[in-house]
């Protein structure tokens, strides 16, 4: 299937489902990113796949969250299908959710996410019961154990429910689903007892359970949520010091309990709330002492981390997400400019972007770099489209040829959207190159597998060294090193694409921010 | 490009100094080819960060790829066994027309079985198949059709990809059969019952 008609986003979602899924169902997700809602008779024609393995594609893509349904309008007995898009982007980022679950939690309640990344949706005793069994060789935690920690992650929303099927749903063909907002965060009661027996039994499944009609899921939102947090309070930590970070992130968390989530400004909190909240909770005395300080170095700092809305209290403080990230992403840029043209091009570019309409002459002059050098950037910067020309005609005398003026500016959203383009280009890319060298040389990665896992066992049997190191001989040294080179460019590549992902983050919120406040 | 400074009126909107170039210079190369694949790298990239986290992210992608490789999601071409039973899904949240063997035509014993059976390797069905055969046969004599049906469907491929395959193996020629069942007759009343009580409702109770 060709993915030259699909745009960048679709490209690398399509190449994380073929990733994760399989081709079936990367095939069956390029088709429904490609063309939206689709009934299922339309996709086997249009992809070349059986019927049958449509069927499977949509069943696993449903269950992971990736697809939604709704009976069509003109026959209640089919379904439409449409992607989610965002849930698969977000694929990418599920090794980020572990951390951040692994950070602010512990290994527990990590378990219990990536078992809950794994089965998409599943009810608290299932989700439960596996996690005592991947774990069960410590054999410490026990099922009641797992379930506080599952009700942590309900109570922060770091999971939710899925709808529950609607009273006449059994009898539909397809099903309506629906929730209310109260039930999105109720923990039922899970029976521990059968789960304890049935670990006991060494079962690879839980039979039926009390709850098995209440289902959970991985929550994305707040988990965007949580990692644009993270960039904040990293950004404060840059801009100030660590105390500052801690500061930044005590008070992020009252924000984010007294404000609405969906608006781009937050609640104002008073001083005096501040104060109780970093007494109250187990702050380095550093912060305690010098807090007025920190207080107000965060918001006097352009960056608009912290703003200050009010007097009442002590001093009032918000937060303007669109603000915060304008920031962020001009600085992104920046930084994307200097490293691609150099410094004398990036003074060029912030002049243009804080002074907003220049002409040429201006630029040169301003930035006090040389005439032709500076002709040249700037072209260079409008040819990769940071810059961009306005041209306002000065036609007086009906005789004197036209003149017309001539000014740069940058026109922010636009050149945000264009990098974006080019970020999840080059995160295509990345990916692409990765599962590539990974084909290629899967036989020699597969036979190194192999034999480290079989010196391992060997070393754990307690045979003698030498006849290791006649058994690691087997494999020549050049196909060793050939192995770690590649496993090498496979890490440098994910790592590149993590970064590449935060780049993105910074981008989007900006674009979504942005669009709210109009 | 002429008509430089060659009278009034004729002269050109720009400046050519404005361009850069003096009077005598040349222009700029005119290009000759397409450009390059890969643009040349004039500055390199500043190296990756590796923290803490990313240590833990590259561990962690490694650990999630592999295992999502092997769990039983990751949909390999295949087409032997009976796949509802294999896909650990949750079958009842999901569109009826996604399964694979229609729930009410098992329990009406109607004998459409696997859509595409091109092996008879499915153990459960047969064995549903044949309990039910043995109810109905003690209930009903209707049955013999449908095996001769559902043979022609093992030979039929070309059923496979036709969607509305449903409607054609369906044995009874019912016009009002909606899709794959025809409990839409049974469950719902037809309406002509509905006038017929109107004598006997409530007095003047709103009707919803």
């Amino acid at each position: 299937m060709s993915s030259f008609t699909l745009g960048h986003f679709s490209q690398v979602c399509s190449q994380l489902l073929n990733h994760y899924y399989g081709e079936i169902v990367g095939q069956v997700g390029s088709y429904l990113l490609r063309r939206g809602n689709r009934m299922l008779n339309d996709i086997p024609t249009a992809t070349g796949l059986s019927i049958r393995e449509v069927k499977k594609a949509l069943a696993v893509m449903i269950q992971h969250n990736l697809v939604k349904f709704q009976a069509s309008e003109r026959n209640n007995n089919v379904a439409e299908y449409t992607m989610i898009h965002h849930n698969v982007y977000c694929l990418i980022r599920y090794p980020k959710y572990l951390y951040m679950i692994k950070r602010i939690y512990g290994t527990s309640e990590e378990i219990l996410l990536e078992i809950l990344l794994n089965l998409g949706q599943a009810s608290a005793s299932n989700v439960i019961f596996h996690s005592a069994n991947r774990l069960n060789e410590a054999n410490v935690l026990s099922p009641s154990a797992l379930h506080q920690s599952f009700q942590r992650l309900a109570q922060d929303n770091f999971i939710i429910r899925c709808p529950k099927l609607a009273e006449n749903a059994t009898l539909l063909k397809v099903p309506t689903l629906e929730i209310e907002e109260k039930e999105k965060f109720a923990v039922p009661n899970v029976e521990i007892e059968p789960i304890a027996r049935m670990l006991k039994e060494k079962a690879t499944q839980l039979g039926g359970h009390c709850d098995s009609e209440i289902i959970w899921r991985v929550n994305h939102e707040r988990f965007d949520i949580e990692l644009r947090n993270v960039i904040l309070v990293n950004a404060a930590a840059r801009r100030v010091d660590t105390t500052a970070g801690e500061l930044y992130h005590l008070i992020l968390k009252l924000w984010r309990e007294s404000s609405n989530p969906d608006s781009p400004v937050t609640t104002p909190v008073s001083y005096n709330v501040i104060k109780d909240a970093v007494r109250k909770n187990d702050s380095s005395p550093i912060l305690l002492e010098h807090f007025d300080h920190y207080l107000r170095v965060l918001y006097e700092d352009s960056a608009g981390l912290i703003d200050r809305a009010g007097d009442a209290g002590g001093g009032q403080f918000n937060l303007d997400y669109s603000k915060v990230f304008e920031n962020l992403a001009c600085a992104s840029l920046d930084s994307i400019v200097l490293e691609r043209f150099g410094s004398k091009a990036l003074r060029l570019f912030r002049l243009t972007r804080i002074q907003k309409f220049m002409e040429q002459d201006q630029m040169q002059n301003v930035a006090m770099i040389p005439a032709k050098e500076a002709k040249m950037f700037t072209y260079k910067l409008l040819e990769h489209n940071f810059l961009q020309i306005k041209e306002l005609k000065k036609g007086t005398s009906n005789f004197a040829p036209v003149k017309s003026f001539i000014l740069y500016h940058v026109e922010l959203p636009q050149v945000v959207r264009t990098t974006l383009e080019a970020s999840y280009k080059g995160l295509f890319n990345a990916m692409v190159r990765q599962m590539h060298d990974l084909t290629e040389n899967q036989r020699l990665l597969e036979k190194h597998a192999m034999l480290e896992s079989m010196l391992e066992r060997l070393k754990g049997d307690g045979v003698p060294d030498e006849e290791i190191a006649e058994l690691s001989d087997t494999m020549p040294p050049a196909e060793k090193s050939l192995v770690e080179k590649i496993h090498l460019m496979s890490d440098n590549l994910t790592l590149g694409q993590t970064q590449a992902d935060e780049t993105i983050l910074i981008l989007e919120s900006y674009l979504k921010f942005k669009s709210k406040e109009l | 490009m002429g008509g430089r400074g060659r009278g009034r009126g004729n002269a050109v909107s720009f400046n050519i100094e404005q361009l850069g170039f003096g009077r005598g210079e040349a222009g700029p190369v005119s290009v000759t080819q397409p450009p390059p694949l890969f643009p040349s790298l004039e500055n390199r990239p500043l190296p990756l960060i590796k923290d803490v986290e990313n240590e833990y992210i590259l561990v962690t992608q490694k650990d999630l790829s592999t295992r999502m490789r092997n769990s039983p999601f990751y949909l390999k071409p295949s087409e032997n066994t009976s796949y509802e039973k294999e896909l650990p899904v949750l079958w009842n949240r999901m569109p009826a027309e996604l399964r694979e063997t229609l729930p009410k035509r098992l329990a009406t014993g109607n004998s459409k079985v696997t859509l595409n059976a091109k092996k008879k390797k499915v153990e459960d069905p047969d064995k549903i198949f044949a309990k039910l055969e043995k109810k109905e046969r003690t209930e009903s004599e209707v049955e013999e059709d449908g095996d001769g049906k559902e043979d022609e469907d093992d030979q039929d491929k070309s059923d496979d990809e036709k969607v509305e395959m449903e409607d054609d193996v369906v044995e009874d020629d019912d016009p009002e059969m909606d899709d794959e069942t025809d409990y839409a007759n049974n469950y719902f009343e037809n309406g002509e019952a509905y006038l017929d009580d109107e004598d006997g409702q409530d007095d003047g109770e709103a009707q919803f």
